[in-house]
């Protein structure tokens, strides 16, 4: 675990969030609320269809929320859209990426569209490469790299322009242990150099390892929020997993 | 912003760059499809008699009929020896049959002498009241064979030329029999009544000398804008016709590469960043107009340079250089805007390769690429009409054809600027309707 929330100003604040899509009775989120601490990394659990993807979707301004208010270092989502996303950086669930390119050209592009250009971002391309490990394999087309190789470009392309504050939807998952392993520590490096973090996994060791607090949240709500130790310890569970199960049920989610 | 949108157009041409199979698409495709079907069109002009024939002169004669029709015939390629040798009756048939040559024109031995005794024959005797009576021998005959292949209107167009020809020479060699019969038959009348005074009748030779050359002369052109006569030839029709045909296919590449970017999540990674998505799609369309510009060149550079080391006509690009621009932008913002609303409605790359190239085959189709619009049925004229790519080829054709400029195409550019806005404006509500 990582962080100290306490004494420290709120990163992000979001309250009250109602999101209907089109065409579906039941809300995606349901009256979600969390603040996150400036610095922290907050995990966001939950079992598939939970919204953490919407929640996260709505926090990145890439989705509008039905009701409801979101607050980035005190900005209001709505409208200061521009300023907050110089602030954020996103690492999608997907490798969003352009597989025919390589590595170093993926990153000098999406640097370029973050406002990057010269010799400040060849430097900053560098510098993330060997941040993920991959200034070896800059030059080979991302099509042909393993899926850890293609999950730790996709997390440099996230963090490129140095955010305040990095969106991480399961940004581990399908990976080998060697590439998560490393791409955990990075996060922590990350984390110490300042950047605050909204992490999404199914992984509950990762979360207790990385987090500092963690939501779990179920059918579009918040159930609980707060400190990965204090919550285990408060509701007297062996883990962060039992809590999970406790809370969400063993039930599948299809 | 522009530096956004440069960096948007050089990641968009690297990718089409590694794409092989795009490249094939975009580039092969046209560039095979304009060489082929120019030299099929060729051969089929040929035989429509469009172009220059050829025709072999079997002149057994040696007179004054087969100098006359080596003279007057000099529009066509007339052959009278191959390898040296003049060509016989036997080999110019087998030539002809065999599709070498378009006709050929066989004068017998003797013609000319047989032609000129029928002549002095029927002066004769019209002079002496005995219309209709002959020379007495068989009336001379001028064979004219034709490759069965070979359509009416060059057999025709050929009879006619041939016959001309023939008429000019029958009339001066009747004058000439009048010159010299006239005088004679004068001399008889007048000796049969002047009695005693008979022998000092004399009617000197009379010498008329008229010139061939025309009194009234028809002078044939092609209707252009400038007053410049460039000959409709398959290259001027084929070349920007494929080209438009390349351009318009690049609707599947573009819509593949938009259905990609929101599959593989990239759009969403692209919607998280400070910059618009409006300036993206302005850097992917820059980056697919300038292929369309690569395109049109490639296709252009083949008609000038290959087509004629094929034996074709060369391309004549002409020297409206603004009004070909404009009408490659045009099309190209054509084509993007469809690839654009194509990319958007369709959920699958499959979806839009299979609808985007039926319906660009399509557009070709009804546009006149493949064959003229002229030539069209009168109900497939009335449809032509709607199809971008038959706008931007009649564009195309106002230019290198009819000689205009950019007033001449200023309608078909407007048509092409406005299905573009209404595509994009089309993606754009549907887009904005599927994003929550």
């Amino acid at each position: 675990m990582t962080g100290n929330s306490n004494d420290r100003s709120i990163a992000l604040q979001a309250s009250g969030l109602i999101k209907f899509y089109q065409g579906n009775d039941r809300p995606a989120l349901d009256g979600f609320n969390v603040e996150i601490s400036e610095g922290c990394i907050f995990g966001l659990l939950g079992p598939n269809g939970a919204g953490k993807t919407t929640a996260i979707s709505i926090m990145s301004a890439l989705l509008k929320a039905t009701e409801g208010m979101v607050k980035i270092f005190n900005l209001d989502i709505r409208d200061r859209t521009a300023e907050i996303k110089d602030m954020i950086g996103l690492v999608p669930q997907e490798i969003a990426l352009y597989r025919q390119l390589s590595g170093r050209e993926n990153l000098h592009y999406f640097g370029r569209l973050y406002g990057l250009r010269g010799r400040a971002l060849s430097d900053r391309v560098e510098e993330c490469l060997d941040f993920v490990g991959l200034l070896p394999k800059a030059e080979q087309r991302v099509e042909a790299y393993s899926g850890g190789m293609k999950r730790r470009v996709n997390l440099a392309v996230g963090i490129l322009h140095r955010p305040k504050l990095l969106f991480l939807d399961e940004p581990t998952v399908g990976i080998d242990a060697q590439s998560r392993d490393m791409i955990l520590a990075r996060l922590i490096d990350l984390n110490k150099q300042g950047t605050t973090m909204v992490y999404t996994t199914h992984y509950m060791e990762e979360a207790e390892r990385l987090c500092s607090d963690v939501a779990i949240m179920d059918g579009g709500q918040v159930l609980i929020q707060g400190s990965p130790t204090e919550l285990i310890k408060n509701g007297g569970h062996a883990d962060l997993q039992e809590m999970f199960f406790t809370l969400t049920g063993r039930t599948l989610r299809d | 912003m522009f530096g956004k949108l440069l960096a948007t157009l050089r990641k968009d041409i690297l990718l089409l760059w590694r794409d092989r199979a795009g490249l094939l698409l975009l580039f092969v495709m046209p560039a095979v499809l304009v060489v082929i079907i120019t030299l099929v069109q060729n051969n089929v002009y040929k035989l429509m008699g469009e172009t220059s024939a050829r025709i072999i002169l079997v002149d057994q004669d040696r007179d004054e009929l087969g100098r006359l029709l080596t003279e007057k015939l000099s529009g066509m390629e007339l052959v009278t020896t191959i390898d040296g040798a003049r060509v016989t009756r036997a080999e110019a048939v087998g030539l002809v049959a065999g599709g070498d040559y378009q006709a050929c024109i066989i004068i017998s031995e003797g013609t000319t002498a047989k032609f000129n005794a029928e002549v002095e024959a029927g002066v004769n005797a019209s002079l002496h009241e005995e219309v209709g009576k002959d020379g007495g021998g068989a009336v001379p005959e001028l064979e004219i064979l034709f490759d069965p292949t070979v359509m009416g209107g060059f057999r025709s167009s050929m009879r006619n030329g041939v016959a001309m020809v023939l008429l000019e020479y029958e009339v001066g060699a009747k004058i000439k029999a009048l010159g010299k019969l006239l005088p004679e038959f004068i001399e008889s009348e007048l000796k049969k009544s002047a009695g005693n005074f008979a022998e000092y009748v004399k009617v000197p030779p009379l010498s008329i000398n008229i010139s061939s050359e025309p009194v009234l002369t028809v002078r044939t052109g092609s209707a252009s804008l400038d007053g410049l006569a460039i000959i409709p030839t398959p290259t001027q029709h084929n070349v920007p016709a494929w080209a438009l045909f390349g351009m318009f296919f690049i609707v599947v590449p573009m819509a593949g590469s938009l259905i990609r970017e929101r599959q593989e999540e990239t759009l969403t990674r692209l919607r998280s960043m400070p910059v618009s998505y409006a300036v993206i799609l302005t850097g992917k369309v820059a980056a697919f107009v300038l292929v369309c510009f690569a395109q049109f060149t490639l296709i252009f550079l083949i008609g000038r340079f290959l087509l004629p080391f094929m034996g074709l006509e060369p391309f004549q690009l002409g020297t409206e250089w603004p009004a070909v621009v404009s009408v490659v932008i045009a099309a190209s913002l054509g084509a993007a805007g469809y690839g654009i609303l194509l990319g958007t409605v369709c959920r699958t790359y499959e979806q839009a390769s299979m609808f985007g190239s039926i319906s660009v085959v399509g557009a070709s189709a009804i546009g006149g690429v493949m064959v003229p619009v002229y030539a069209m049925p009168e109900i497939m004229q009335k449809i032509s009409v709607v199809s971008p790519i038959g706008w931007g080829l009649e564009a195309f054709l106002d230019i290198f054809v009819r000689g205009g400029g950019v007033n001449a195409v200023s309608g078909d550019l407007a048509l092409l600027l406005a299905f573009a806005l209404v595509n994009i404006f089309g993606a754009w509500l549907i887009f904005a309707r599927r994003t929550p």
